[in-house]
C-alpha cells in the first residue's frame, strides 16, 4: 500500500450494502489500483476531499439494459426522431452524438457516467451477432460492460433437444456459447417462441409445443437452467418468459416459476410478465400474485421493467410478440427480423401514456412489483432500458420509490380508472438509500458475480459515486457531485472530466472441445459462415475493442 | 526529393480552389498559403525522399495456405475461401466467386506515397495532408472503404475537423434507410434463407455482376436444416432478362422479364394478384404468370424477396424497395415471408452501422456545425463535389484502387487506397494495406447482423487505413 498515490473522500455517508454499512461516516481511500485500506504513511495520500453532508456509494450498476447489437442500432437507424430532437452540442460531452431513447453508444457511456453508473449490462445479444455487440459496447466509453448470450431459439438446441442429447452436451454448449461469443450469462427469450415465430406459430404457451421440433417452453427452461446450475455460473438463467405482454401472463409467469421447482433464476422485466385478466377491460394488475411468488422462492430474482410515459422505442429478441406489438407501433414502422437460425429481434417505437388505462396500469404495476417485494438483494432497478423508458429515468424512478407522497402526486395524474384498478395507493413503503444502494448496486453485482463491482471494500475496483444529499432524490441521483472510474476522477458535478475505457466481463465455464467438432460440421453444413469465424478471439475486445477483458472462473456444481 | 515544379503544380492547383469556391460556410477565398503552409511545406520537401518498401518476413517468402478466408470484395462475406500466399501473390484456390477472384489477382507492386504526382515518404505524405485538413474551411470524409479500425478513426477525424462524412456506395445505402425510416421492414438473415427458404424471389439482383455466390452458397447446396423446403424451393426472377441468373444448380426457376424502372409496378401488380388478382391489368400472357407465381408464392412457407439496391434504377430504387416490403408485410399477415437486402459492399455495412452507432445517424453526416446534422441527401458526397461545397476531399477506398468521382479533381484531395492508384495531380496519395489481405480486421455483413474477422494474408508493410488517419489525428492541434 506504500508507493500508491491515494485520494481520501472525508465525512460522507457510506452505504456499502455488501459490508452492511448502513449510512456510516467513514473516510473512503482510493487508488488506481481500486478502493485501499487506509495507509499507514499519511504522505501517500496526495488528496482529500471534504465530502461532508454527502452521500457515497459504489458505482452504480445496470443490469438490463440494451446499449449495444443488432436490434439497438436498427432503433437507431429507424428512428432519426429521436436522435434529431436529442443533439449533443459541442463542448457538452467529449464528443458528439444523439439521441435520448435509443443514444449514440458515445452518449450512452457519458449519460450513464453522469448519472453514478459506471457498469452495465447488455441482456440479449444474440451469437450470431456477438462480434457486433462487442463492437458497439467498445465505442460504449468509461463503463464496464459484459453481455448475456441468448440461447433456447436456435435450431441447433432446439434438434439436440428434441433429439433426447446428454444433458452433458447442453453444458458443453452453453460453456463453448460463453467463451465464443464472450458472454457473461445466459438469456432466454421467449423459450422457443421466436423459432416457431419462424413456422408461422403466432404464441406459445409453456406447455405449447413449437410445431417443427416438437419441445415446449418448459423442456427448454429446464434444460437452461439445469445445465448452467451445473455449470456453476454465477448468475442464472436470465428468462424473458413466453407471453410477453399479454392480458393473463401471470399465470404463465406463476407457472414457469413452479416449473423451476427450486432452480435458481433471474425474471427480467416482469413487470410486462405480470397482467391479469380482471376487470371490465380484461387488463388488471397481476403484481400480487407474482410479488408473492418471489417472496416465498427464495431461488428466484426479478427486475421490473418499470415503465415511464413518453415516446421510447422497444426493442427485443422476441420478434414473435414484437410483430404482435407492431400494429400498436408510434410512430407507425417497425422491424421485425428471423436471424441466422439463431433468434429474431423486433423493433417497435412507443409511446406510453399516462391517460391510456393500459399504460398507466403498467406504470402502476411496475411499481407495485418494487413495493411488494421483500428481500432487495432478488430485485434490481431496470426499466429495460429503452423498453420501459431510457435509462435517464432512473432518478425519477428513484424518487417514486423513496418519496411515497410524490408517488401519491403521480398517481393522481394518471388515467383514473388505472389508478383505481391498482392497489398503488395504499402502499406506503418509502425506499431507504441502504436500499437504494442494494437494488442498484450490491444485488446486482452479487447476482453476476462481480466481485470488484457494486462494494466500498478494500480491494473494490474504485467505482464510486458521490451524491450530494438532497431530500429531492430525483435531482440528487441526477447529478452526482463525483464519479470515480477505477479509482480515477470521470465526473465531477455533471462534467465529464477523464474518458478510460471500460472491461468487458465475461464467464468462462470449461467444456469438452467436442463440441466444437460438432459445431465445426454444423456449420460447415448448415450455416452461412464457419463456427471458428463466428467465434469472437479475446484479441478482437483486447486490440480491436481496446478493452480489457475479465474473465470470471465458473466453478461446477456437483451433481 | 519533390521539385519545385510540383510543388509548385500542388500550389497551383490547391490556390486555385480557394478563389473559385465561395462557400456557403463563409466568403474568405483562399490563399495557397491558407491551404498548404509554406514553412512547413518547405521543412518536410527537404527531407530525403523514402520510399516505403515492404517489410520482410519470413511468411511473406514462402509458400502458406489459409483456410475459412473472409473475402472482403462483396458485403456477402463469404467466410469460406481457402487460398494460397506466395509472397505477395494471393490466389483463392476454392469457394472464391470471379468477382473476388480478379480483385485477389489485382495487387500491385508500386507503394509509393505521393504529392502532386511526385513519390514522397509516407511522413511527407501525412504532414502534407495533415496541413490540407488543418486549412480546409469545409472538408469532406468520403469513400469510407475500410474495415471498423478504419472507420473509426474516420469518424473521430471527421468530428475533429468539422467534416461530412459519406460512403461511396451512399446513394444505394439511402435508398434502403429512406425506406426503412418511413415504413420499416420485416427482413431475414443468409442461413435463414439456406435453410428456411422454399421460394426466393430475385428482385432486379443480377448474381452475374455481384453477388456472384448467393445462389451457389446458399440456394443450391442440397443440405438444409428443413430439408423438405430446400427439396422444393425455386426462384423467381423478376428484372431484365439479361440480368437473370443462368446457372441456379438443379433449382426450378420462373422469370418474368422487365425493365428495372419498370419493377415498382410489376410489384404492384403482384401484390394485387396476392390480394385476389382482381386489380391486375396488362396483356393476358403477362397477368396469367403474375396470377401463376402469386399462387406459388402464396402457397410457399418461408418465400424470401431479395433485392440489391445499388443494381436497381436509382431514380425509384426506393419505391422497388417500398413496394417489396408491402408485399412481404402483406404476406405477414396470415403466413410467413421476409425480405433480404444485398449490399454493403466496400465496408459500406459497416460505415452504415458505424456511423449510427457513433452518431445516432446512418450516412450522410455532417460535423461541421455545434451538433451533428443528419441530412442525407444533402450531405451525398457526389452532390457536394459536383456544387464544390467542399473545399477538401479525404477519400478511403482500400478494398479497391477506385478514385474519388471526377468533381474531386476540382479541390485538393487526399486519397487512401490500395498501392498502384493514380489519383489526380492535385493529390496526396497515401498508400495502405487492403483489410483482410494485408492486416487484421473486422466487417459487418450485408445484413447487418452478421459480423466476420479479417486475416492477414500477407506481409506487405502497408500501414493500415486507422493508422494513418490516427496519426493525421494526432499532428492535429487539439
Amino acid at each position: 500500500m506504500t508507493a500508491k498515490v491515494i485520494t481520501e473522500l472525508r465525512g460522507g455517508r457510506v452505504y456499502d450494502p455488501a459490508h452492511d454499512e448502513d449510512g456510516v461516516i467513514r473516510t473512503v481511500y482510493l487508488s488506481r489500483d481500486g478502493i485501499a485500506a487506509a495507509p499507514s504513511d499519511p504522505a501517500t495520500i496526495k488528496e482529500s476531499i471534504d465530502i461532508s453532508g454527502c452521500v457515497v456509494m459504489a458505482g452504480g450498476i445496470d443490469i438490463h439494459t440494451h446499449i449495444g447489437g443488432g436490434k439497438v442500432n436498427i432503433a437507431r437507424m429507424l428512428l432519426p426522431e429521436d436522435h434529431v430532437a436529442n443533439l449533443i452540442v459541442r463542448g457538452e460531452h467529449p464528443r458528439l452524438g444523439s439521441g435520448r431513447a435509443a443514444p449514440s453508444t458515445l452518449t450512452t457511456g457519458y449519460r450513464y457516467a453522469q448519472m453514478g453508473y459506471t457498469a452495465c449490462f447488455e441482456p440479449a445479444m444474440l451469437p450470431a451477432n456477438a462480434r457486433h455487440a462487442h463492437m458497439e459496447m467498445a465505442d460504449t466509453p468509461i463503463v464496464d460492460k459484459g453481455a448475456y448470450a441468448l440461447l433456447g431459439n436456435d435450431d441447433f438446441f432446439l434438434r439436440r433437444l428434441a433429439a433426447g442429447a446428454d444433458p452433458k452436451e447442453f453444458q458443453d454448449y452453453i460453456a463453448y456459447t460463453l467463451r465464443a461469443a464472450q458472454a457473461l450469462a445466459i438469456k432466454v427469450v421467449n423459450p422457443g417462441g421466436i423459432n416457431a415465430f419462424k413456422f408461422n406459430q403466432r404464441k406459445l404457451d409453456l406447455d405449447e409445443p413449437n410445431t417443427a421440433y416438437g419441445v415446449t417452453p418448459r423442456q427448454i427452461v429446464r434444460t437452461l437452467a439445469e445445465a448452467i446450475h451445473a455449470l456453476g455460473l454465477a448468475h442464472p438463467l436470465h428468462i424473458h418468459g413466453c407471453n410477453l405482454g399479454v392480458a393473463g401472463n401471470v399465470e404463465t409467469t406463476l407457472a414457469t416459476i413452479r416449473a423451476l421447482d427450486g432452480l435458481r433464476a433471474h425474471f427480467t422485466h416482469i413487470q410486462f410478465h405480470s397482467y391479469g385478466t380482471e376487470g371490465d377491460r380484461k387488463f388488471s394488475s397481476g403484481a400480487q400474485a407474482v410479488a408473492e411468488a418471489v417472496n416465498a422462492n427464495p431461488n428466484i430474482s426479478i427486475d421490473v421493467g418499470q415503465i415511464m410515459f413518453g415516446q421510447t422505442v422497444t426493442e427485443s429478441g422476441d420478434s414473435m410478440r414484437q410483430y404482435a406489438g407492431s400494429a400498436f407501433a408510434s410512430p407507425k414502422k417497425s422491424v421485425i427480423m428471423d436471424i441466422e437460425c439463431d433468434a429474431g429481434c423486433g423493433v417497435v417505437p412507443f409511446k406510453y401514456k399516462d391517460k391510456s388505462f393500459v399504460n398507466a396500469l403498467q406504470w402502476a404495476i411496475g411499481l407495485e412489483l418494487f413495493l411488494s417485494t421483500r428481500d432487495p438483494w432478488r430485485i434490481f432497478l431496470t426499466t429495460d432500458h429503452p423498453n420501459g423508458a431510457p435509462f435517464t429515468s432512473y432518478p425519477h424512478l428513484i424518487r417514486l420509490l423513496m418519496d411515497a407522497s410524490f408517488r401519491r402526486d403521480m398517481l393522481a395524474t394518471i388515467a383514473p380508472d388505472a389508478a383505481a384498478a391498482s392497489h398503488l395507493g395504499s402502499l406506503d413503503r418509502e425506499y431507504s438509500l441502504y436500499e437504494i444502494a442494494i437494488v442498484t448496486r450490491a444485488a446486482p453485482a452479487r447476482s453476476l458475480g462481480l466481485k470488484n463491482l457494486g462494494h466500498l471494500g478494500v480491494g473494490a475496483r474504485g467505482d464510486v459515486t458521490v451524491y450530494v444529499d438532497n431530500p429531492n432524490r430525483e435531482r440528487m441521483f441526477a447529478t452526482p457531485r463525483l464519479v470515480y472510474k477505477a479509482g480515477e476522477l470521470i465526473v465531477r458535478d455533471g462534467e465529464i472530466v477523464a474518458t478510460p475505457r471500460g472491461a468487458t466481463h465475461v464467464t468462462r465455464a470449461e467444456y469438452d472441445s467436442a463440441i466444437e467438432k460438432t459445431l465445426d460440421a454444423y456449420f460447415a453444413t448448415y450455416m452461412s459462415v464457419r463456427r471458428r469465424n463466428i467465434a469472437v478471439a479475446d484479441t478482437e475486445i483486447e486490440d480491436f475493442g481496446h478493452s480489457p477483458l475479465i474473465q470470471h472462473q465458473a466453478r461446477r456444481n456437483a451433481p | 526529393m519533390i521539385n519545385a515544379r510540383a510543388c509548385a503544380t500542388l500550389n497551383r492547383r490547391l490556390g486555385s480552389v480557394g478563389l473559385a469556391s465561395v462557400l456557403i460556410y463563409g466568403p474568405s477565398p483562399r490563399t495557397l498559403q491558407a491551404w498548404v503552409d509554406n514553412a512547413s511545406c518547405t521543412l518536410f520537401f527537404v527531407f530525403q525522399l523514402a520510399t516505403l518498401k515492404p517489410k520482410p518476413s519470413v511468411s511473406s517468402t514462402i509458400n502458406t495456405h489459409h483456410d475459412d478466408v473472409t473475402c472482403t470484395y462483396c458485403g456477402l462475406l463469404c467466410d469460406d475461401l481457402l487460398v494460397r500466399t506466395d509472397g505477395m501473390t494471393v490466389t483463392p484456390l476454392r469457394n472464391a466467386c470471379a468477382k473476388a477472384t480478379a480483385a485477389y489477382a489485382d495487387s500491385s507492386a508500386r507503394v509509393t506515397a505521393s504529392i502532386a504526382g511526385q513519390p514522397a515518404a509516407l511522413e511527407q505524405a501525412i504532414a502534407i495532408a495533415v496541413n490540407l485538413l488543418r486549412k480546409a474551411r469545409q472538408p469532406l470524409v468520403a469513400g469510407l472503404g475500410a474495415d471498423l479500425a478504419g472507420l473509426r478513426a474516420a469518424f473521430a477525424l471527421a468530428e475533429h475537423c468539422g467534416a461530412i462524412v459519406d460512403h461511396l456506395h451512399g446513394s444505394a445505402l439511402r435508398q434502403n434507410l429512406k425506406v426503412l425510416q418511413s415504413r420499416g421492414w420485416q427482413t431475414t438473415t443468409l442461413s435463414e434463407l439456406r435453410n428456411r427458404a422454399d421460394l426466393v424471389v430475385l428482385v432486379g439482383v443480377n448474381v452475374k455482376v455481384n453477388y456472384q455466390n448467393l445462389i451457389p452458397r446458399f440456394l443450391s447446396p442440397t443440405a438444409a436444416l428443413q430439408a423438405e423446403r430446400r427439396r422444393v424451393r425455386r426462384l423467381i426472377y423478376l428484372g431484365p432478362a439479361k440480368g437473370a441468373p443462368s446457372a441456379c444448380g438443379e433449382l426450378p426457376l420462373d422469370t418474368l422479364p422487365c425493365d428495372t424502372d419498370a419493377l415498382p409496378t410489376l410489384l404492384r401488380a403482384l401484390q394485387s394478384a396476392l390480394a385476389g388478382g382482381a386489380a391486375v391489368s396488362g396483356p393476358a400472357k403477362r397477368r396469367k404468370l403474375l396470377v401463376e407465381l402469386a399462387a406459388k408464392i402464396k402457397a410457399a412457407a418461408y418465400p424470401v424477396f431479395v433485392w440489391a439496391a445499388g443494381q436497381l434504377d436509382p431514380a425509384h430504387a426506393d419505391l422497388t424497395i417500398s413496394a417489396v416490403c408491402d408485399i412481404v408485410a402483406s404476406l405477414n399477415c396470415t403466413q410467413r415471408a421476409a425480405g433480404l437486402n444485398l449490399g454493403g459492399d466496400d465496408g459500406g455495412q459497416t460505415a452504415v452501422s458505424a456511423a449510427t452507432w457513433l452518431t445516432g445517424f446512418p450516412l450522410s453526416v455532417s460535423y461541421a456545425g455545434n451538433t451533428l446534422d443528419y441530412a442525407p441527401e444533402r450531405w451525398s458526397a457526389d452532390a457536394l463535389l459536383q456544387d464544390q461545397t467542399v473545399d477538401l476531399c479525404l477519400w478511403i477506398s482500400a478494398f479497391s484502387p477506385r478514385l474519388p468521382p471526377g468533381a474531386a479533381n476540382a479541390i485538393p484531395t487526399i486519397v487512401l487506397g490500395p498501392p498502384g492508384m493514380t489519383p489526380a495531380k492535385n493529390s496526396v496519395y497515401i498508400p495502405v494495406g487492403t483489410p483482410g489481405v494485408d492486416h487484421a480486421g473486422q466487417l459487418i455483413r450485408t445484413d447487418a447482423v452478421v459480423s466476420l474477422p479479417l486475416r492477414q494474408l500477407r506481409h506487405s508493410g502497408l500501414p493500415t487505413v486507422a493508422d494513418v488517419l490516427e496519426r493525421m489525428l494526432k499532428a492535429l492541434p487539439t
